[in-house]
């Protein structure tokens, strides 16, 4: 740090004070106005019925929130948000661990190509993702029932996206193809920070690849294993809706309908803008309780290294 | 023993050969769907529909690019991502390079609490603030405009600045102290020593936040199809979802997966170049929080 009193002169004080205020209030002030004001402005907005303009907002109280308890897409659109939320965490996890342990415990001379190649998805914009695995899923022309129809004696036709029992399964891979390479390079970076010598010690103990895994590797990354479950809750509730929107539209008659893009219709197709706003609140209730849920289902004790 | 040992090596090895075996089969997971994007931009819809969907076209219709660049207006969409990434990201690195430096070099009232509101805001939804940020952006007569979507990517609620000026608090820390105490005495203005000496220093760090800063713009599209509602200012990713909308009403494969490779075509080089440092700045990012 550099303190005020190593350099008495006139007008120091002054002017380093000037200084860092210059440096901090026009950063601050244009993130006051561009991401702070809209986050309040929008819980604010939940206690109105307003639908744009400026002379009709009136203040109802919590008439949106009693709307949003009556209202039977809500708990479907919450159901479809969770099964993505538990799906995504498990079949993402156990991709990135495994691929993370093999990449880094089992000395493979190929181990930097692999990183390199299984992180590319994750680079990809989510609307090319969402295009590319919609025809991937088409009926007709897609790869998929094409592939299947190898297999099979008549052409597989499956609808994918259109049959209300198979579009949430069908919305899977695709996340978590793109979701994989990020979570394996954190806990791949995880994996290295442990020390060696308590690998060697483990095997001249005797303890072979699984058991190192389940003894040393895993207590030892449980922090980032934690870190990375959490993000991925909190950025499904938030953006699982983009691949709902490029995919299903939300459909067939409200199947595949989440909370983001619930909000997304209510706010710009409906113009129900305070309703809108009100599922927003709901969106970051939901994902501060389940937050703070799965800290306590995964506590474990800190381990001294 | 030695027959112990021998066996625990042929374990090994087994292990060893079915594990590459399953990471060689996610490499193909990955890959293939990026290769055949490329091999469908080159088909007409003739090939499309009759042919499978692995068949390599046996004539290249290389005129789906133009075609997609030009009738389609994928060139128009291509410059305004350009412009947009461009400019927030050299307008979000230098507000966040200035403020990252203060925080980690100086000590004042109020730090702990102004760093902690910026890591904050990246935890919260920012489907949130979607609704009034779109009303905000019409009071200001922004919507509509690429100055208002690139002040949005650059300060807005899509979280790249504070991510850059978590990263670069962490850089700046690791940066030694001595230079700037020799340029102080040297009478070194305050920002002299930020412009001449701290900057130019920290050029790896602000290339590494740059350089995801600019992936996650260019790929962004929740924001981009909110606020801008005009085809001549739309965005790549905001094109080929538009595109692939109309598809039901005219078909045009072909075109469509060459607006899809033109939109990955910058990325994958970006990513050739400059892999360390986008895996780096990832996951140093997301390891301190």
């Amino acid at each position: 740090m550099i303190k005020p009193d190593k350099k008495p002169k006139g007008g120091y004080a002054a002017r380093r004070k000037l200084f860092i205020a210059s440096f901090l209030l026009p950063t601050f002030i244009l993130f006051c106005i561009f991401t702070i004001y809209p986050l309040l402005r929008g819980l604010y907005l939940s206690f109105f019925d307003w639908s744009g303009g400026s002379e009709t907002m009136n203040f109802i109280g919590v008439d949106n929130y009693k709307e949003l308890i009556n209202d039977e897409i809500i708990p479907k659109a919450i159901k479809n948000d969770y099964f993505l939320v538990f799906w995504k965490v498990i079949l993402i996890m156990l991709f990135a661990t495994f691929f993370a342990v093999s990449l880094t415990r089992l000395k493979l001379r190929e181990h930097a190509f692999y990183r390199v190649v299984f992180f590319f998805p994750n680079i990809i914009s989510v609307a090319v993702i969402g295009v590319l695995w919609s025809f991937i899923y088409n009926p007709h022309l897609g790869f998929l029932n094409a592939f299947l129809s190898l297999f099979t004696n008549k052409p597989v036709e499956t609808n994918w996206l259109g049959d209300a029992s198979l579009a949430m399964w069908s919305l899977l891979p695709p996340s978590v193809w793109a979701g994989i390479g990020f979570y394996m390079l954190l806990i791949i970076a995880s994996i290295l920070s442990i020390p060696s010598s308590i690998y060697e010690a483990a095997s001249i103990d005797g303890a072979g690849q699984w058991k190192q895994f389940t003894k040393v590797t895993l207590p030892l990354i449980w922090e980032q294993f934690k870190t990375s479950v959490i993000h991925i809750v909190i950025t499904t509730l938030n953006g699982s809706f983009i691949i709902v929107k490029l995919m299903t539209d939300g459909g067939p008659d409200n199947q595949t309908q989440v909370l983001g893009y619930y909000l997304y219709q209510m706010g710009f197709k409906q113009y129900h803008l305070s309703y809108g706003a009100t599922i927003g609140v709901l969106i970051l209730v939901l994902s501060i309780i389940t937050t703070l849920i799965l800290q306590r289902l995964l506590r474990r004790d800190p381990i001294e290294m | 023993m030695n027959e112990a040992a021998s066996q625990k090596q042929a374990g090994l090895w087994l292990s060893k050969t079915v594990v590459r075996l399953l990471l060689l089969l996610w490499t193909l997971i990955v890959l293939y769907p990026v290769f055949w994007t490329f091999v469908t931009s080159l088909k007409n819809n003739q090939q499309v529909m009759l042919g499978k969907p692995w068949d390599f076209p046996s004539v290249l219709h290389f005129e789906n690019y133009a075609d997609v660049w030009n009738r389609a207006h994928f060139g128009s969409y291509f410059m305004n991502s350009i412009l947009v990434t461009a400019g927030s990201t050299i307008l979000s690195l230098a507000l966040a390079s200035m403020t990252a430096y203060v925080l980690a070099r100086y000590s004042f009232k109020g730090r702990g609490i102004l760093y902690f509101i910026y890591v904050a805001s990246m935890m919260i939804p920012t489907t949130l603030g979607l609704i009034p940020l779109f009303f905000l952006l019409s009071d200001m007569h922004l919507s509509n405009s690429l100055f208002g979507l690139t002040l949005v990517y650059s300060v807005g609620t899509i979280g790249i600045l504070p991510l850059g000026i978590f990263f670069l608090v962490g850089f700046y820390k690791t940066l030694p102290k001595e230079l700037e105490e020799a340029a102080t005495i040297d009478g070194c203005s305050f920002s002299g020593i930020f412009f001449r000496i701290m900057l130019p220093l920290s050029s790896p760090g602000l290339v590494t936040v740059g350089i995801m800063n600019a992936l996650t713009v260019w790929n962004e599209y929740i924001m981009a199809t909110v606020l801008i509602n005009d085809p001549v200012k739309y965005t790549i990713p905001v094109g080929i979802a538009v595109m692939q909308g109309e598809m039901q009403y005219r078909t045009e494969w072909g075109p469509l997966f060459a607006g899809l490779s033109i939109s990955m075509i910058p990325v994958i080089v970006m990513y050739v170049i400059y892999q360390r440092q986008i895996t780096g700045g990832l996951t140093a990012g997301a390891l301190k929080g």
